[in-house]
């Protein structure tokens, strides 16, 4: 099964793992308390977020589109999730209700956002990008003037932080999440349907794959589980906030390309996705452990950046050379 | 139940009409369980229609179909296949990051049980797949991934798929290979005939080439179409290729062979490579070519011959050697350098590297070298169909009309603006053709035959990649042949008249 697996999720992400290896020996050298247990737990908390938010952003960038309405989606069920739930400016709370409606309005937008890209054959750069302020819309109105939105309950402020057999409940939701994704690529015709529509749209339609279907059905994915990130990261706040997911998409793109999965479709997978966020998340927190000048940091981070996707597509370079 | 003894497909008066354009015309044909029919014609004669037609993606405007004895209306693809029909189209139409049972699966394998609801079993899966390849005998294993296997094995698995339907109906499956044998070497073929005579166990075949020994070695019996309609249908015993020529071509023009008039050597040689290796794909590799000659390498698929001719083009670097072009040993070589230099080259994968499907005629033939079609930075738009019409008068191409994106022309048609595109450059001297003749039927080789020739007696010199030893033996006048990266042979044609193919199979092999 896993053998299975590891050969569908293609070109072995040892090099990553590697480098994801090499990274934390640099930064524990540069600084021992990297290693100590309660960073690993800090890495860990913090990667939670963009972990959830990859694996939908996976699903839809395996078929060769784009997601970029992530952070849009964020704010919107972030901003509906703490109205409805026990806060500081509405007296509504509807409990589990809250959570449903809150991932109804992401599986919405992203319903919304594959109908025009499937229908109207928009491009999912544009149709997503659309949606993207399309949710931050949502999200500014329910901000609004009034006062902020902070969570009164101290049990679901607590809940992302609190341990659980040692690791953070924030990463155990991620790590569900996660093994979900690798359920959907690697065991259902769906999954399986959306690496064939990005390797080859043409072949995959007329091999009688529902393409239509299945290209609303990621998008709608991707779109619940970044409202799914959303309410984690408002949790993880304690209030409301439009902004709650704010360079989330900066940091799930790179991910997901560094990982080896290739925007245009068809390469890579789940797992792959998740060891680029790792690293990215690592990369910034040992940064700041390594006491490099605030000033520098982002600049560094950057540069960095590049040097892994350049390190992680050398090996696909294509020469003039094609098929055979 | 369907009759066993009825043929596995009947025609009868199958009609398609483009326009006012008959593609087909009134075509009846049978074929029997187990039959194996070989199907010619020149591009343009209906063959394209009639397989279309066999597939569902086309409706016949009149006649019938039968299949096992019971008439079948095609609605679309799905339908053709249900009822048994597999195409292995000319190119190949695999998901390449998904594994061989996947891609069985996502045109056959009917689903059952927990598929149905849309989980992945794959244990069953690979099993099931196992079964389909045992059965056409091919040695693969199904969780290989498409992309880690070699090309002909990707046929292999296109073959499966296209036998791959339900065991359940007692239908006879009806294979039919589109030139399947157009992108393959040599041994390659060889495999693919064993192949089809497997096939004849269990099914029926459509076999359709442009090499006719091809087909008169592999087919039971031959179908030649002409202008829509049959022109000939005989077993294939007896049936010598002058007779299949002529039924196919209605004026019998040039097969004429080479002149063979030696260019005289007082010139220097347009390029020299001296001891050249790259490794893993060719050592130690030297020979001259001079204005006017044209040298041909032969080998197999993995003899570096393209790697070469790429390397000759500043497509590919070596690892040591030296390339001189028009006396001068080049440096830090790059495409752009080999085209300032008058070196043109012909990729054999035409589609992803030889035209810009979206643009028309005009624009890809003034891609590399406007010349009057451009005034400095500028484009002259009339000056460049000018030029594009000229070269269209001058190969044949067909439809006329140089504003069509040429995406849509037929490949033949394709390859004469490929080569009207490097033919156009005014300084031209060396002409490198990787497979000029892929996929192009009789009429569209002997314009592209004639255009190198042409090119020739204007002075260039020429490297050409053959797809046939044949080819080579009446285009070149030396054959170098390759084996493993290495020359394992030479000959000159001019002092060696009589060197047959057997001489230089011997060299590869």
């Amino acid at each position: 099964m896993m053998k299975q697996l590891l050969s569908n999720e293609s070109k072995g992400p040892l090099g990553l793992i590697v480098s994801v290896v090499v990274l934390m020996v640099i930064f524990s050298i540069l600084n021992p308390r990297f290693a100590s247990i309660e960073n690993v737990q800090n890495v860990l908390f913090q990667s939670s977020v963009p972990l959830i938010i990859v694996v939908g952003a996976t699903l839809v960038i395996l078929m060769g589109s784009i997601d970029l309405s992530v952070q849009g989606v964020m704010g919107a069920a972030g901003m509906v999730w703490i109205l409805i739930s026990p806060n500081t400016r509405t007296e509504i709370d509807l409990g589990v209700w809250a959570w449903v409606i809150a991932l109804a309005t992401g599986v919405g937008l992203g319903l919304f956002a594959g109908i025009i890209y499937d229908k109207l054959k928009v491009p999912s750069f544009v149709a997503t990008l659309g949606t993207w302020y399309v949710g931050l819309g949502i999200g500014i109105m329910l901000y609004g003037n009034g006062m902020l939105p902070s969570l009164t309950n101290e049990t679901l402020a607590r809940w992302p932080t609190r341990l659980t057999l040692g690791i953070p409940n924030s990463f155990w939701l991620a790590a569900v999440v996660l093994l979900g994704g690798v359920l959907i690529t690697g065991y259902t015709r769906f999954g399986r349907g959306l690496l064939a529509i990005g390797n080859n749209e043409t072949i995959a339609h007329s091999s009688g794959i529902r393409v239509s279907r299945y290209k609303i059905l990621a998008l709608s994915i991707a779109g619940g589980l970044s409202a799914l990130a959303g309410i984690l990261a408002t949790m993880q706040l304690g209030s409301g906030s439009s902004d709650i997911g704010s360079t989330q998409l900066f940091i799930v793109i790179p991910a997901a390309v560094i990982g080896g999965t290739a925007l245009s479709g068809g390469e890579g997978g789940v797992l792959h996705s998740a060891l680029g966020v790792f690293l990215l998340v690592i990369l910034n927190n040992g940064l700041v452990l390594a006491g490099v000048n605030p000033n520098y940091q982002q600049g560094v981070f950057g540069l960095i950046l590049i040097i892994a996707i350049v390190a992680v597509a050398w090996p696909y370079r294509n020469r003039l050379k094609v098929a055979k | 139940m369907t009759d066993v003894h009825a043929p596995v497909l009947r025609l009868t008066n199958v009609s398609r009409s483009f326009g006012p354009v008959k593609a087909l015309n009134n075509v009846s044909l049978e074929i029997h369980r187990g039959e194996v029919l070989g199907l010619v014609g020149e591009n343009g004669a209906g063959k394209s229609t009639l397989l279309k037609i066999l597939a569902g993606i086309e409706k016949p405007d009149s006649g019938t179909i039968e299949m096992n004895g019971a008439e079948v209306k095609f609605r679309g693809p799905a339908d053709a296949r249900a009822a048994g029909v597999g195409v292995v189209h000319q190119e190949q139409s695999l998901f390449t990051n998904l594994t061989i049972a996947e891609n069985i699966e996502q045109h056959s394998l009917a689903e059952t049980g927990l598929s149905r609801v849309g989980i992945q079993q794959w244990s069953r899966l690979n099993r099931e797949t196992q079964k389909v390849l045992d059965m056409i005998g091919a040695k693969l294993d199904p969780n290989a991934k498409v992309s880690d296997i070699s090309f002909i094995d990707r046929q292999m698995v296109e073959i499966a798929r296209a036998v791959c339907i339900d065991p359940g109906t007692g239908k006879t499956p009806l294979v039919i290979l589109d030139e399947p044998t157009a992108v393959l070497e040599q041994q390659e073929t060889e495999i693919l005939e064993r192949e089809i005579r497997k096939l004849k166990e269990f099914a029926s075949v459509i076999f359709v080439s442009h090499r006719l020994d091809e087909i008169l070695r592999i087919c039971d019996r031959v179908v030649v179409m002409r202008r829509g309609s049959l022109s000939s249908d005989r077993p294939t015993k007896g049936v010598t290729k002058a007779e299949l020529f002529s039924a196919m071509v209605e004026n019998q023009t040039d097969a004429a062979p080479h002149t063979r008039t030696r260019p005289a050597e007082i010139s220097r040689p347009v390029v020299k490579v001296s001891k050249l290796s790259r490794r893993g794909e060719y050592e130690d590799i030297s020979f001259e070519v001079f204005p006017g000659q044209i040298l041909a390498l032969v080998g197999s698929s993995k003899s570096g011959r393209e790697s070469l001719a790429r390397t000759l083009f500043g497509a590919e670097t070596h690892d040591s050697g030296a390339i001189e072009i028009n006396g001068e040993t080049v440096s830090r070589w790059s495409i752009l350098k080999a085209a300032q230099a008058g070196i043109a080259y012909v990729p054999a994968e035409r589609k992803v590297e030889g035209i810009i499907g979206g643009f028309s005629s005009t624009r890809n033939i003034a891609l590399t070298n406007p010349g009057e079609g451009a005034l400095g930075p500028f484009l002259r738009p009339r000056a460049m169909a000018r030029v594009a019409r000229r070269w269209f008068d001058r190969l044949d191409v067909r439809p006329g009309d140089i504003s069509l994106p040429l995406g849509q022309f037929s490949g033949g048609n394709q390859q004469k603006v490929v080569m009207a595109k490097w033919l156009n450059a005014p300084n031209l001297k060396l002409l490198i053709l990787d497979h000029p003749l892929r996929g192009l039927d009789v009429g569209a080789s002997a314009t592209v035959n004639a255009q190198i020739r042409a090119a020739c007696k204007a002075g260039a010199g020429v490297i050409l990649i053959p797809d046939t030893i044949e080819e080579a033996l009446e285009m070149a006048d030396d054959i170098i042949v390759m084996r493993d990266g290495l020359r394992s042979a030479a000959h000159d044609l001019h002092r060696n008249q009589s060197l047959g193919i057997q001489d230089i199979l011997a060299d590869m092999v």
